[in-house]
């Protein structure tokens, strides 16, 4: 079977649930607190995913960047060589599906071969403080290109369903 | 007053409980505070009587007493408090100094052991030239130092391309260390280079250990050590990874995550890899090298004196011998050898006093006659025929491919000496250095002669 590494950026505002997907996801050995002391958490995560003749053992190495103000210059190196992201936002807070468009250009413009992006819209579970339509959601998608899951990282609600999806778009075609 | 104080005492004095009475009232009003304070003291007492017995309690409270007021003594009469503690400080100190010491004499020892290569040699010379002295070298070259693991690193991506490690038992986290790594140093160079400045952090410290890094256009290698590395080690991981990255360069410029086609950086990597050097005690390879031509050399001097004492006393018993007629050799074989060996013969050109055309194969016969046939020059000795292998061949015990293999393999470009010829092969002898010579017969068609075979070499096929 053939092995190969992708890296892959987890991007979104601050507490959107980044880092819970990720946690939610895979078994970290870094604490979480690189994240605030330098603004990136690498992860890891192997799937075996079907390529494009055959099986493919698919390492993710999720970079997990702090979504604030303060790293944003730092920000755009880590964004370098990676072959896709995952875009956040929380379901309870709108301000925060917008803000995707500017991080896939951030990403698209420091990385361009990045082009497979996929949307969670996360905090699912939290039913009654929902304030994003679907339909917004699905318009966003749309103009990022991007499928879309709706997460929850308390209850892993389609969390490992999208990592194997994003999996899959990049051993794929052109992945 | 005194009248009415008077009728009161009598009128207690007739009743006892009135007295007692007052008297509980005066004395409650003399003691009280007294008892009052009693009762406090009591419970101080109880409450110290707790502390005391719960030790923890004890040493929490006299401890920052005591290291107050030792620090405060240690301040206020320092020469009193070194002259008190000396004998004990100071002998562990000494101990301490004294192992070390040791430790360090060992390896400059072992050093010294295991440093006989010629490079070693030369740059110690040059060093010397230089003005260092032997035993800065030594101590120089008995630091220890040790590579313990070597990451290749994909530049842009942080993505692991190939990890190799000392330890059996390394950690499967290399993909996340080195993708760590690569962030840290974006890090760096983000946050320590946005004035303009140009650099790379080349160098992690903890502890003991260190984390040394190279980078090329493409690539970065990150080498854990321990110890000082010697001079020279940064420049060779520099030509490493840039050898690495060169010879790689389409597979990185485009890396696809897929590190297959990097496979042969790992003896490259591996090589990196170095074991503790204070630490080592064995021979090194230039040693084991010098130790296994020493010997050759040595059995070489050991075979060549017997071959001469045997000679020596063969001639020796002939010359004391009665008058006697070496007989020729019925096959008269040229046989000057270049090489001395057990099996080279006797030459025909020992003396030219001697009547001597020894044979190389027969024990001179002597023969019961008056006449010695003596002859004042020797015999010609034809030139060898020298033949230079143009093919590797195997060794035959006779002149045909049904004759014995001999467990021998001559190699192309190997010098033999021609003996005969026997229809399409020769008997030659091979001299391999360090090794007990050779004789056999070969294929012809990988031998060629030097120059043409007497005819009297020639015999015709079996």
């Amino acid at each position: 079977m053939k092995e190969i590494s992708k890296k892959v950026c987890l991007l979104g505002d601050f507490a959107v649930g980044k880092t819970s997907l990720v946690r939610r996801f895979v078994l970290n050995i870094f604490e979480d607190r690189y994240l605030s002391t330098i603004g990136v958490k690498v992860s890891r995560k192997t799937v075996v995913t079907p390529g494009p003749g055959d099986l493919i053992e698919l390492t993710l190495m999720l970079w997990d960047l702090a979504g604030s103000e303060e790293f944003d210059q730092v920000r755009a190196s880590y964004l370098r060589g990676a072959s896709g992201a995952v875009l956040v936002c929380d379901l309870t807070r709108p301000e925060t599906l917008t803000s995707l468009l500017t991080y896939a250009d951030d990403l698209l413009r420091v990385s361009p071969q990045a082009t497979r992006l996929i949307v969670a819209a996360n905090k699912l579970d939290l039913t009654d403080q929902r304030r994003i339509s679907q339909d917004e959601l699905e318009r966003v998608a749309t103009r990022l290109n991007a499928p879309l899951y709706l997460t929850s990282a308390r209850t892993g609600d389609e969390v490992e369903t999208l990592f194997r999806h994003f999996g899959q778009m990049l051993v794929g075609e052109g992945g | 007053m005194l009248e009415e104080g008077q009728r009161l005492s009598d009128g207690l004095a007739d009743d006892p409980a009135a007295l007692d009475s007052a008297l509980d009232d005066i004395r409650s009003i003399l003691l009280d505070s007294d008892r009052q304070q009693a009762r406090e003291l009591q419970a101080k007492l109880d409450e110290l009587e707790r502390r005391v017995e719960d030790k923890d309690a004890l040493t929490a409270i006299i401890t920052p007493i005591l290291s107050d007021a030792i620090r405060r003594n240690i301040r206020d009469a320092r020469e009193e408090m070194i002259e008190a503690l000396y004998p004990i400080l100071g002998e562990l100190v000494v101990r301490a100094v004294t192992e070390a010491m040791r430790d360090l004499a060992r390896s400059v020892d072992a050093q010294m052991r295991s440093s006989f290569d010629l490079g070693a040699l030369a740059r110690r010379l040059w060093l010397r030239l230089r003005g260092v002295s032997s035993a800065e070298i030594a101590l120089r070259e008995a630091l220890p130092f040790a590579v313990s693991e070597v990451f290749l690193v994909h530049r842009e991506s942080g993505l692991l391309l190939w990890h190799v490690s000392r330890l059996p038992d390394a950690s499967d986290d290399s993909d996340l260390v080195s993708g760590m790594l690569t962030a840290i140093r974006d890090f760096a160079r983000d946050a320590f280079g946005r004035s303009g400045r140009q650099g790379q952090l080349d160098e992690i410290q903890y502890g003991a250990q260190r984390i040394l890094i190279e980078t090329a256009p493409h690539a970065y290698l990150s080498v854990v050590v321990d110890g000082v590395e010697p001079s020279g080690f940064r420049a060779t991981l520099r030509d490493r990874v840039h050898e690495i990255d060169l010879a790689h360069e389409a597979v990185l410029s485009e890396y696809d995550g897929d590190p297959t086609p990097l496979a042969s950086v790992e003896p490259v990597l591996r090589g990196l890899i170095t074991a503790p050097t204070a630490t080592r005690t064995g021979l090194s390879q230039g040693q084991r090298r010098l130790l296994l031509w020493t010997a050759g050399i040595l059995g070489g001097c050991m075979l060549l004196t017997c071959g001469l004492g045997v000679w020596g006393w063969r001639t020796v018993q002939g010359l004391a011998a009665p008058p006697a007629t070496l007989t020729p050799s019925p096959s008269p074989t040229p046989t000057s050898s270049p090489t001395a060996s057990l099996t080279a013969t006797l030459t025909p050109t020992v003396s030219p006093t001697v009547t001597s055309t020894a044979t190389p194969s027969a024990t001179p016969t002597r023969l019961p006659t008056t006449t010695p046939t003596a002859t004042a020059s020797a015999t010609p000795t034809p030139a060898p025929i020298i033949g230079v292998m143009t093919g590797a061949a195997w060794v035959y015990s006779g002149p045909s491919l049904q004759s014995q293999r001999l467990p021998v393999y001559i190699d192309r470009g190997q010098s033999v000496v021609i003996l005969a010829r026997a229809g399409t092969w020769y008997r030659v002898r091979w001299s391999p250095p360090g090794e007990a010579e050779v004789l056999g017969w070969v294929p012809a068609e990988w031998v060629g002669a030097t120059s043409p075979l007497p005819p009297g070499l020639i015999t015709p096929p079996p």
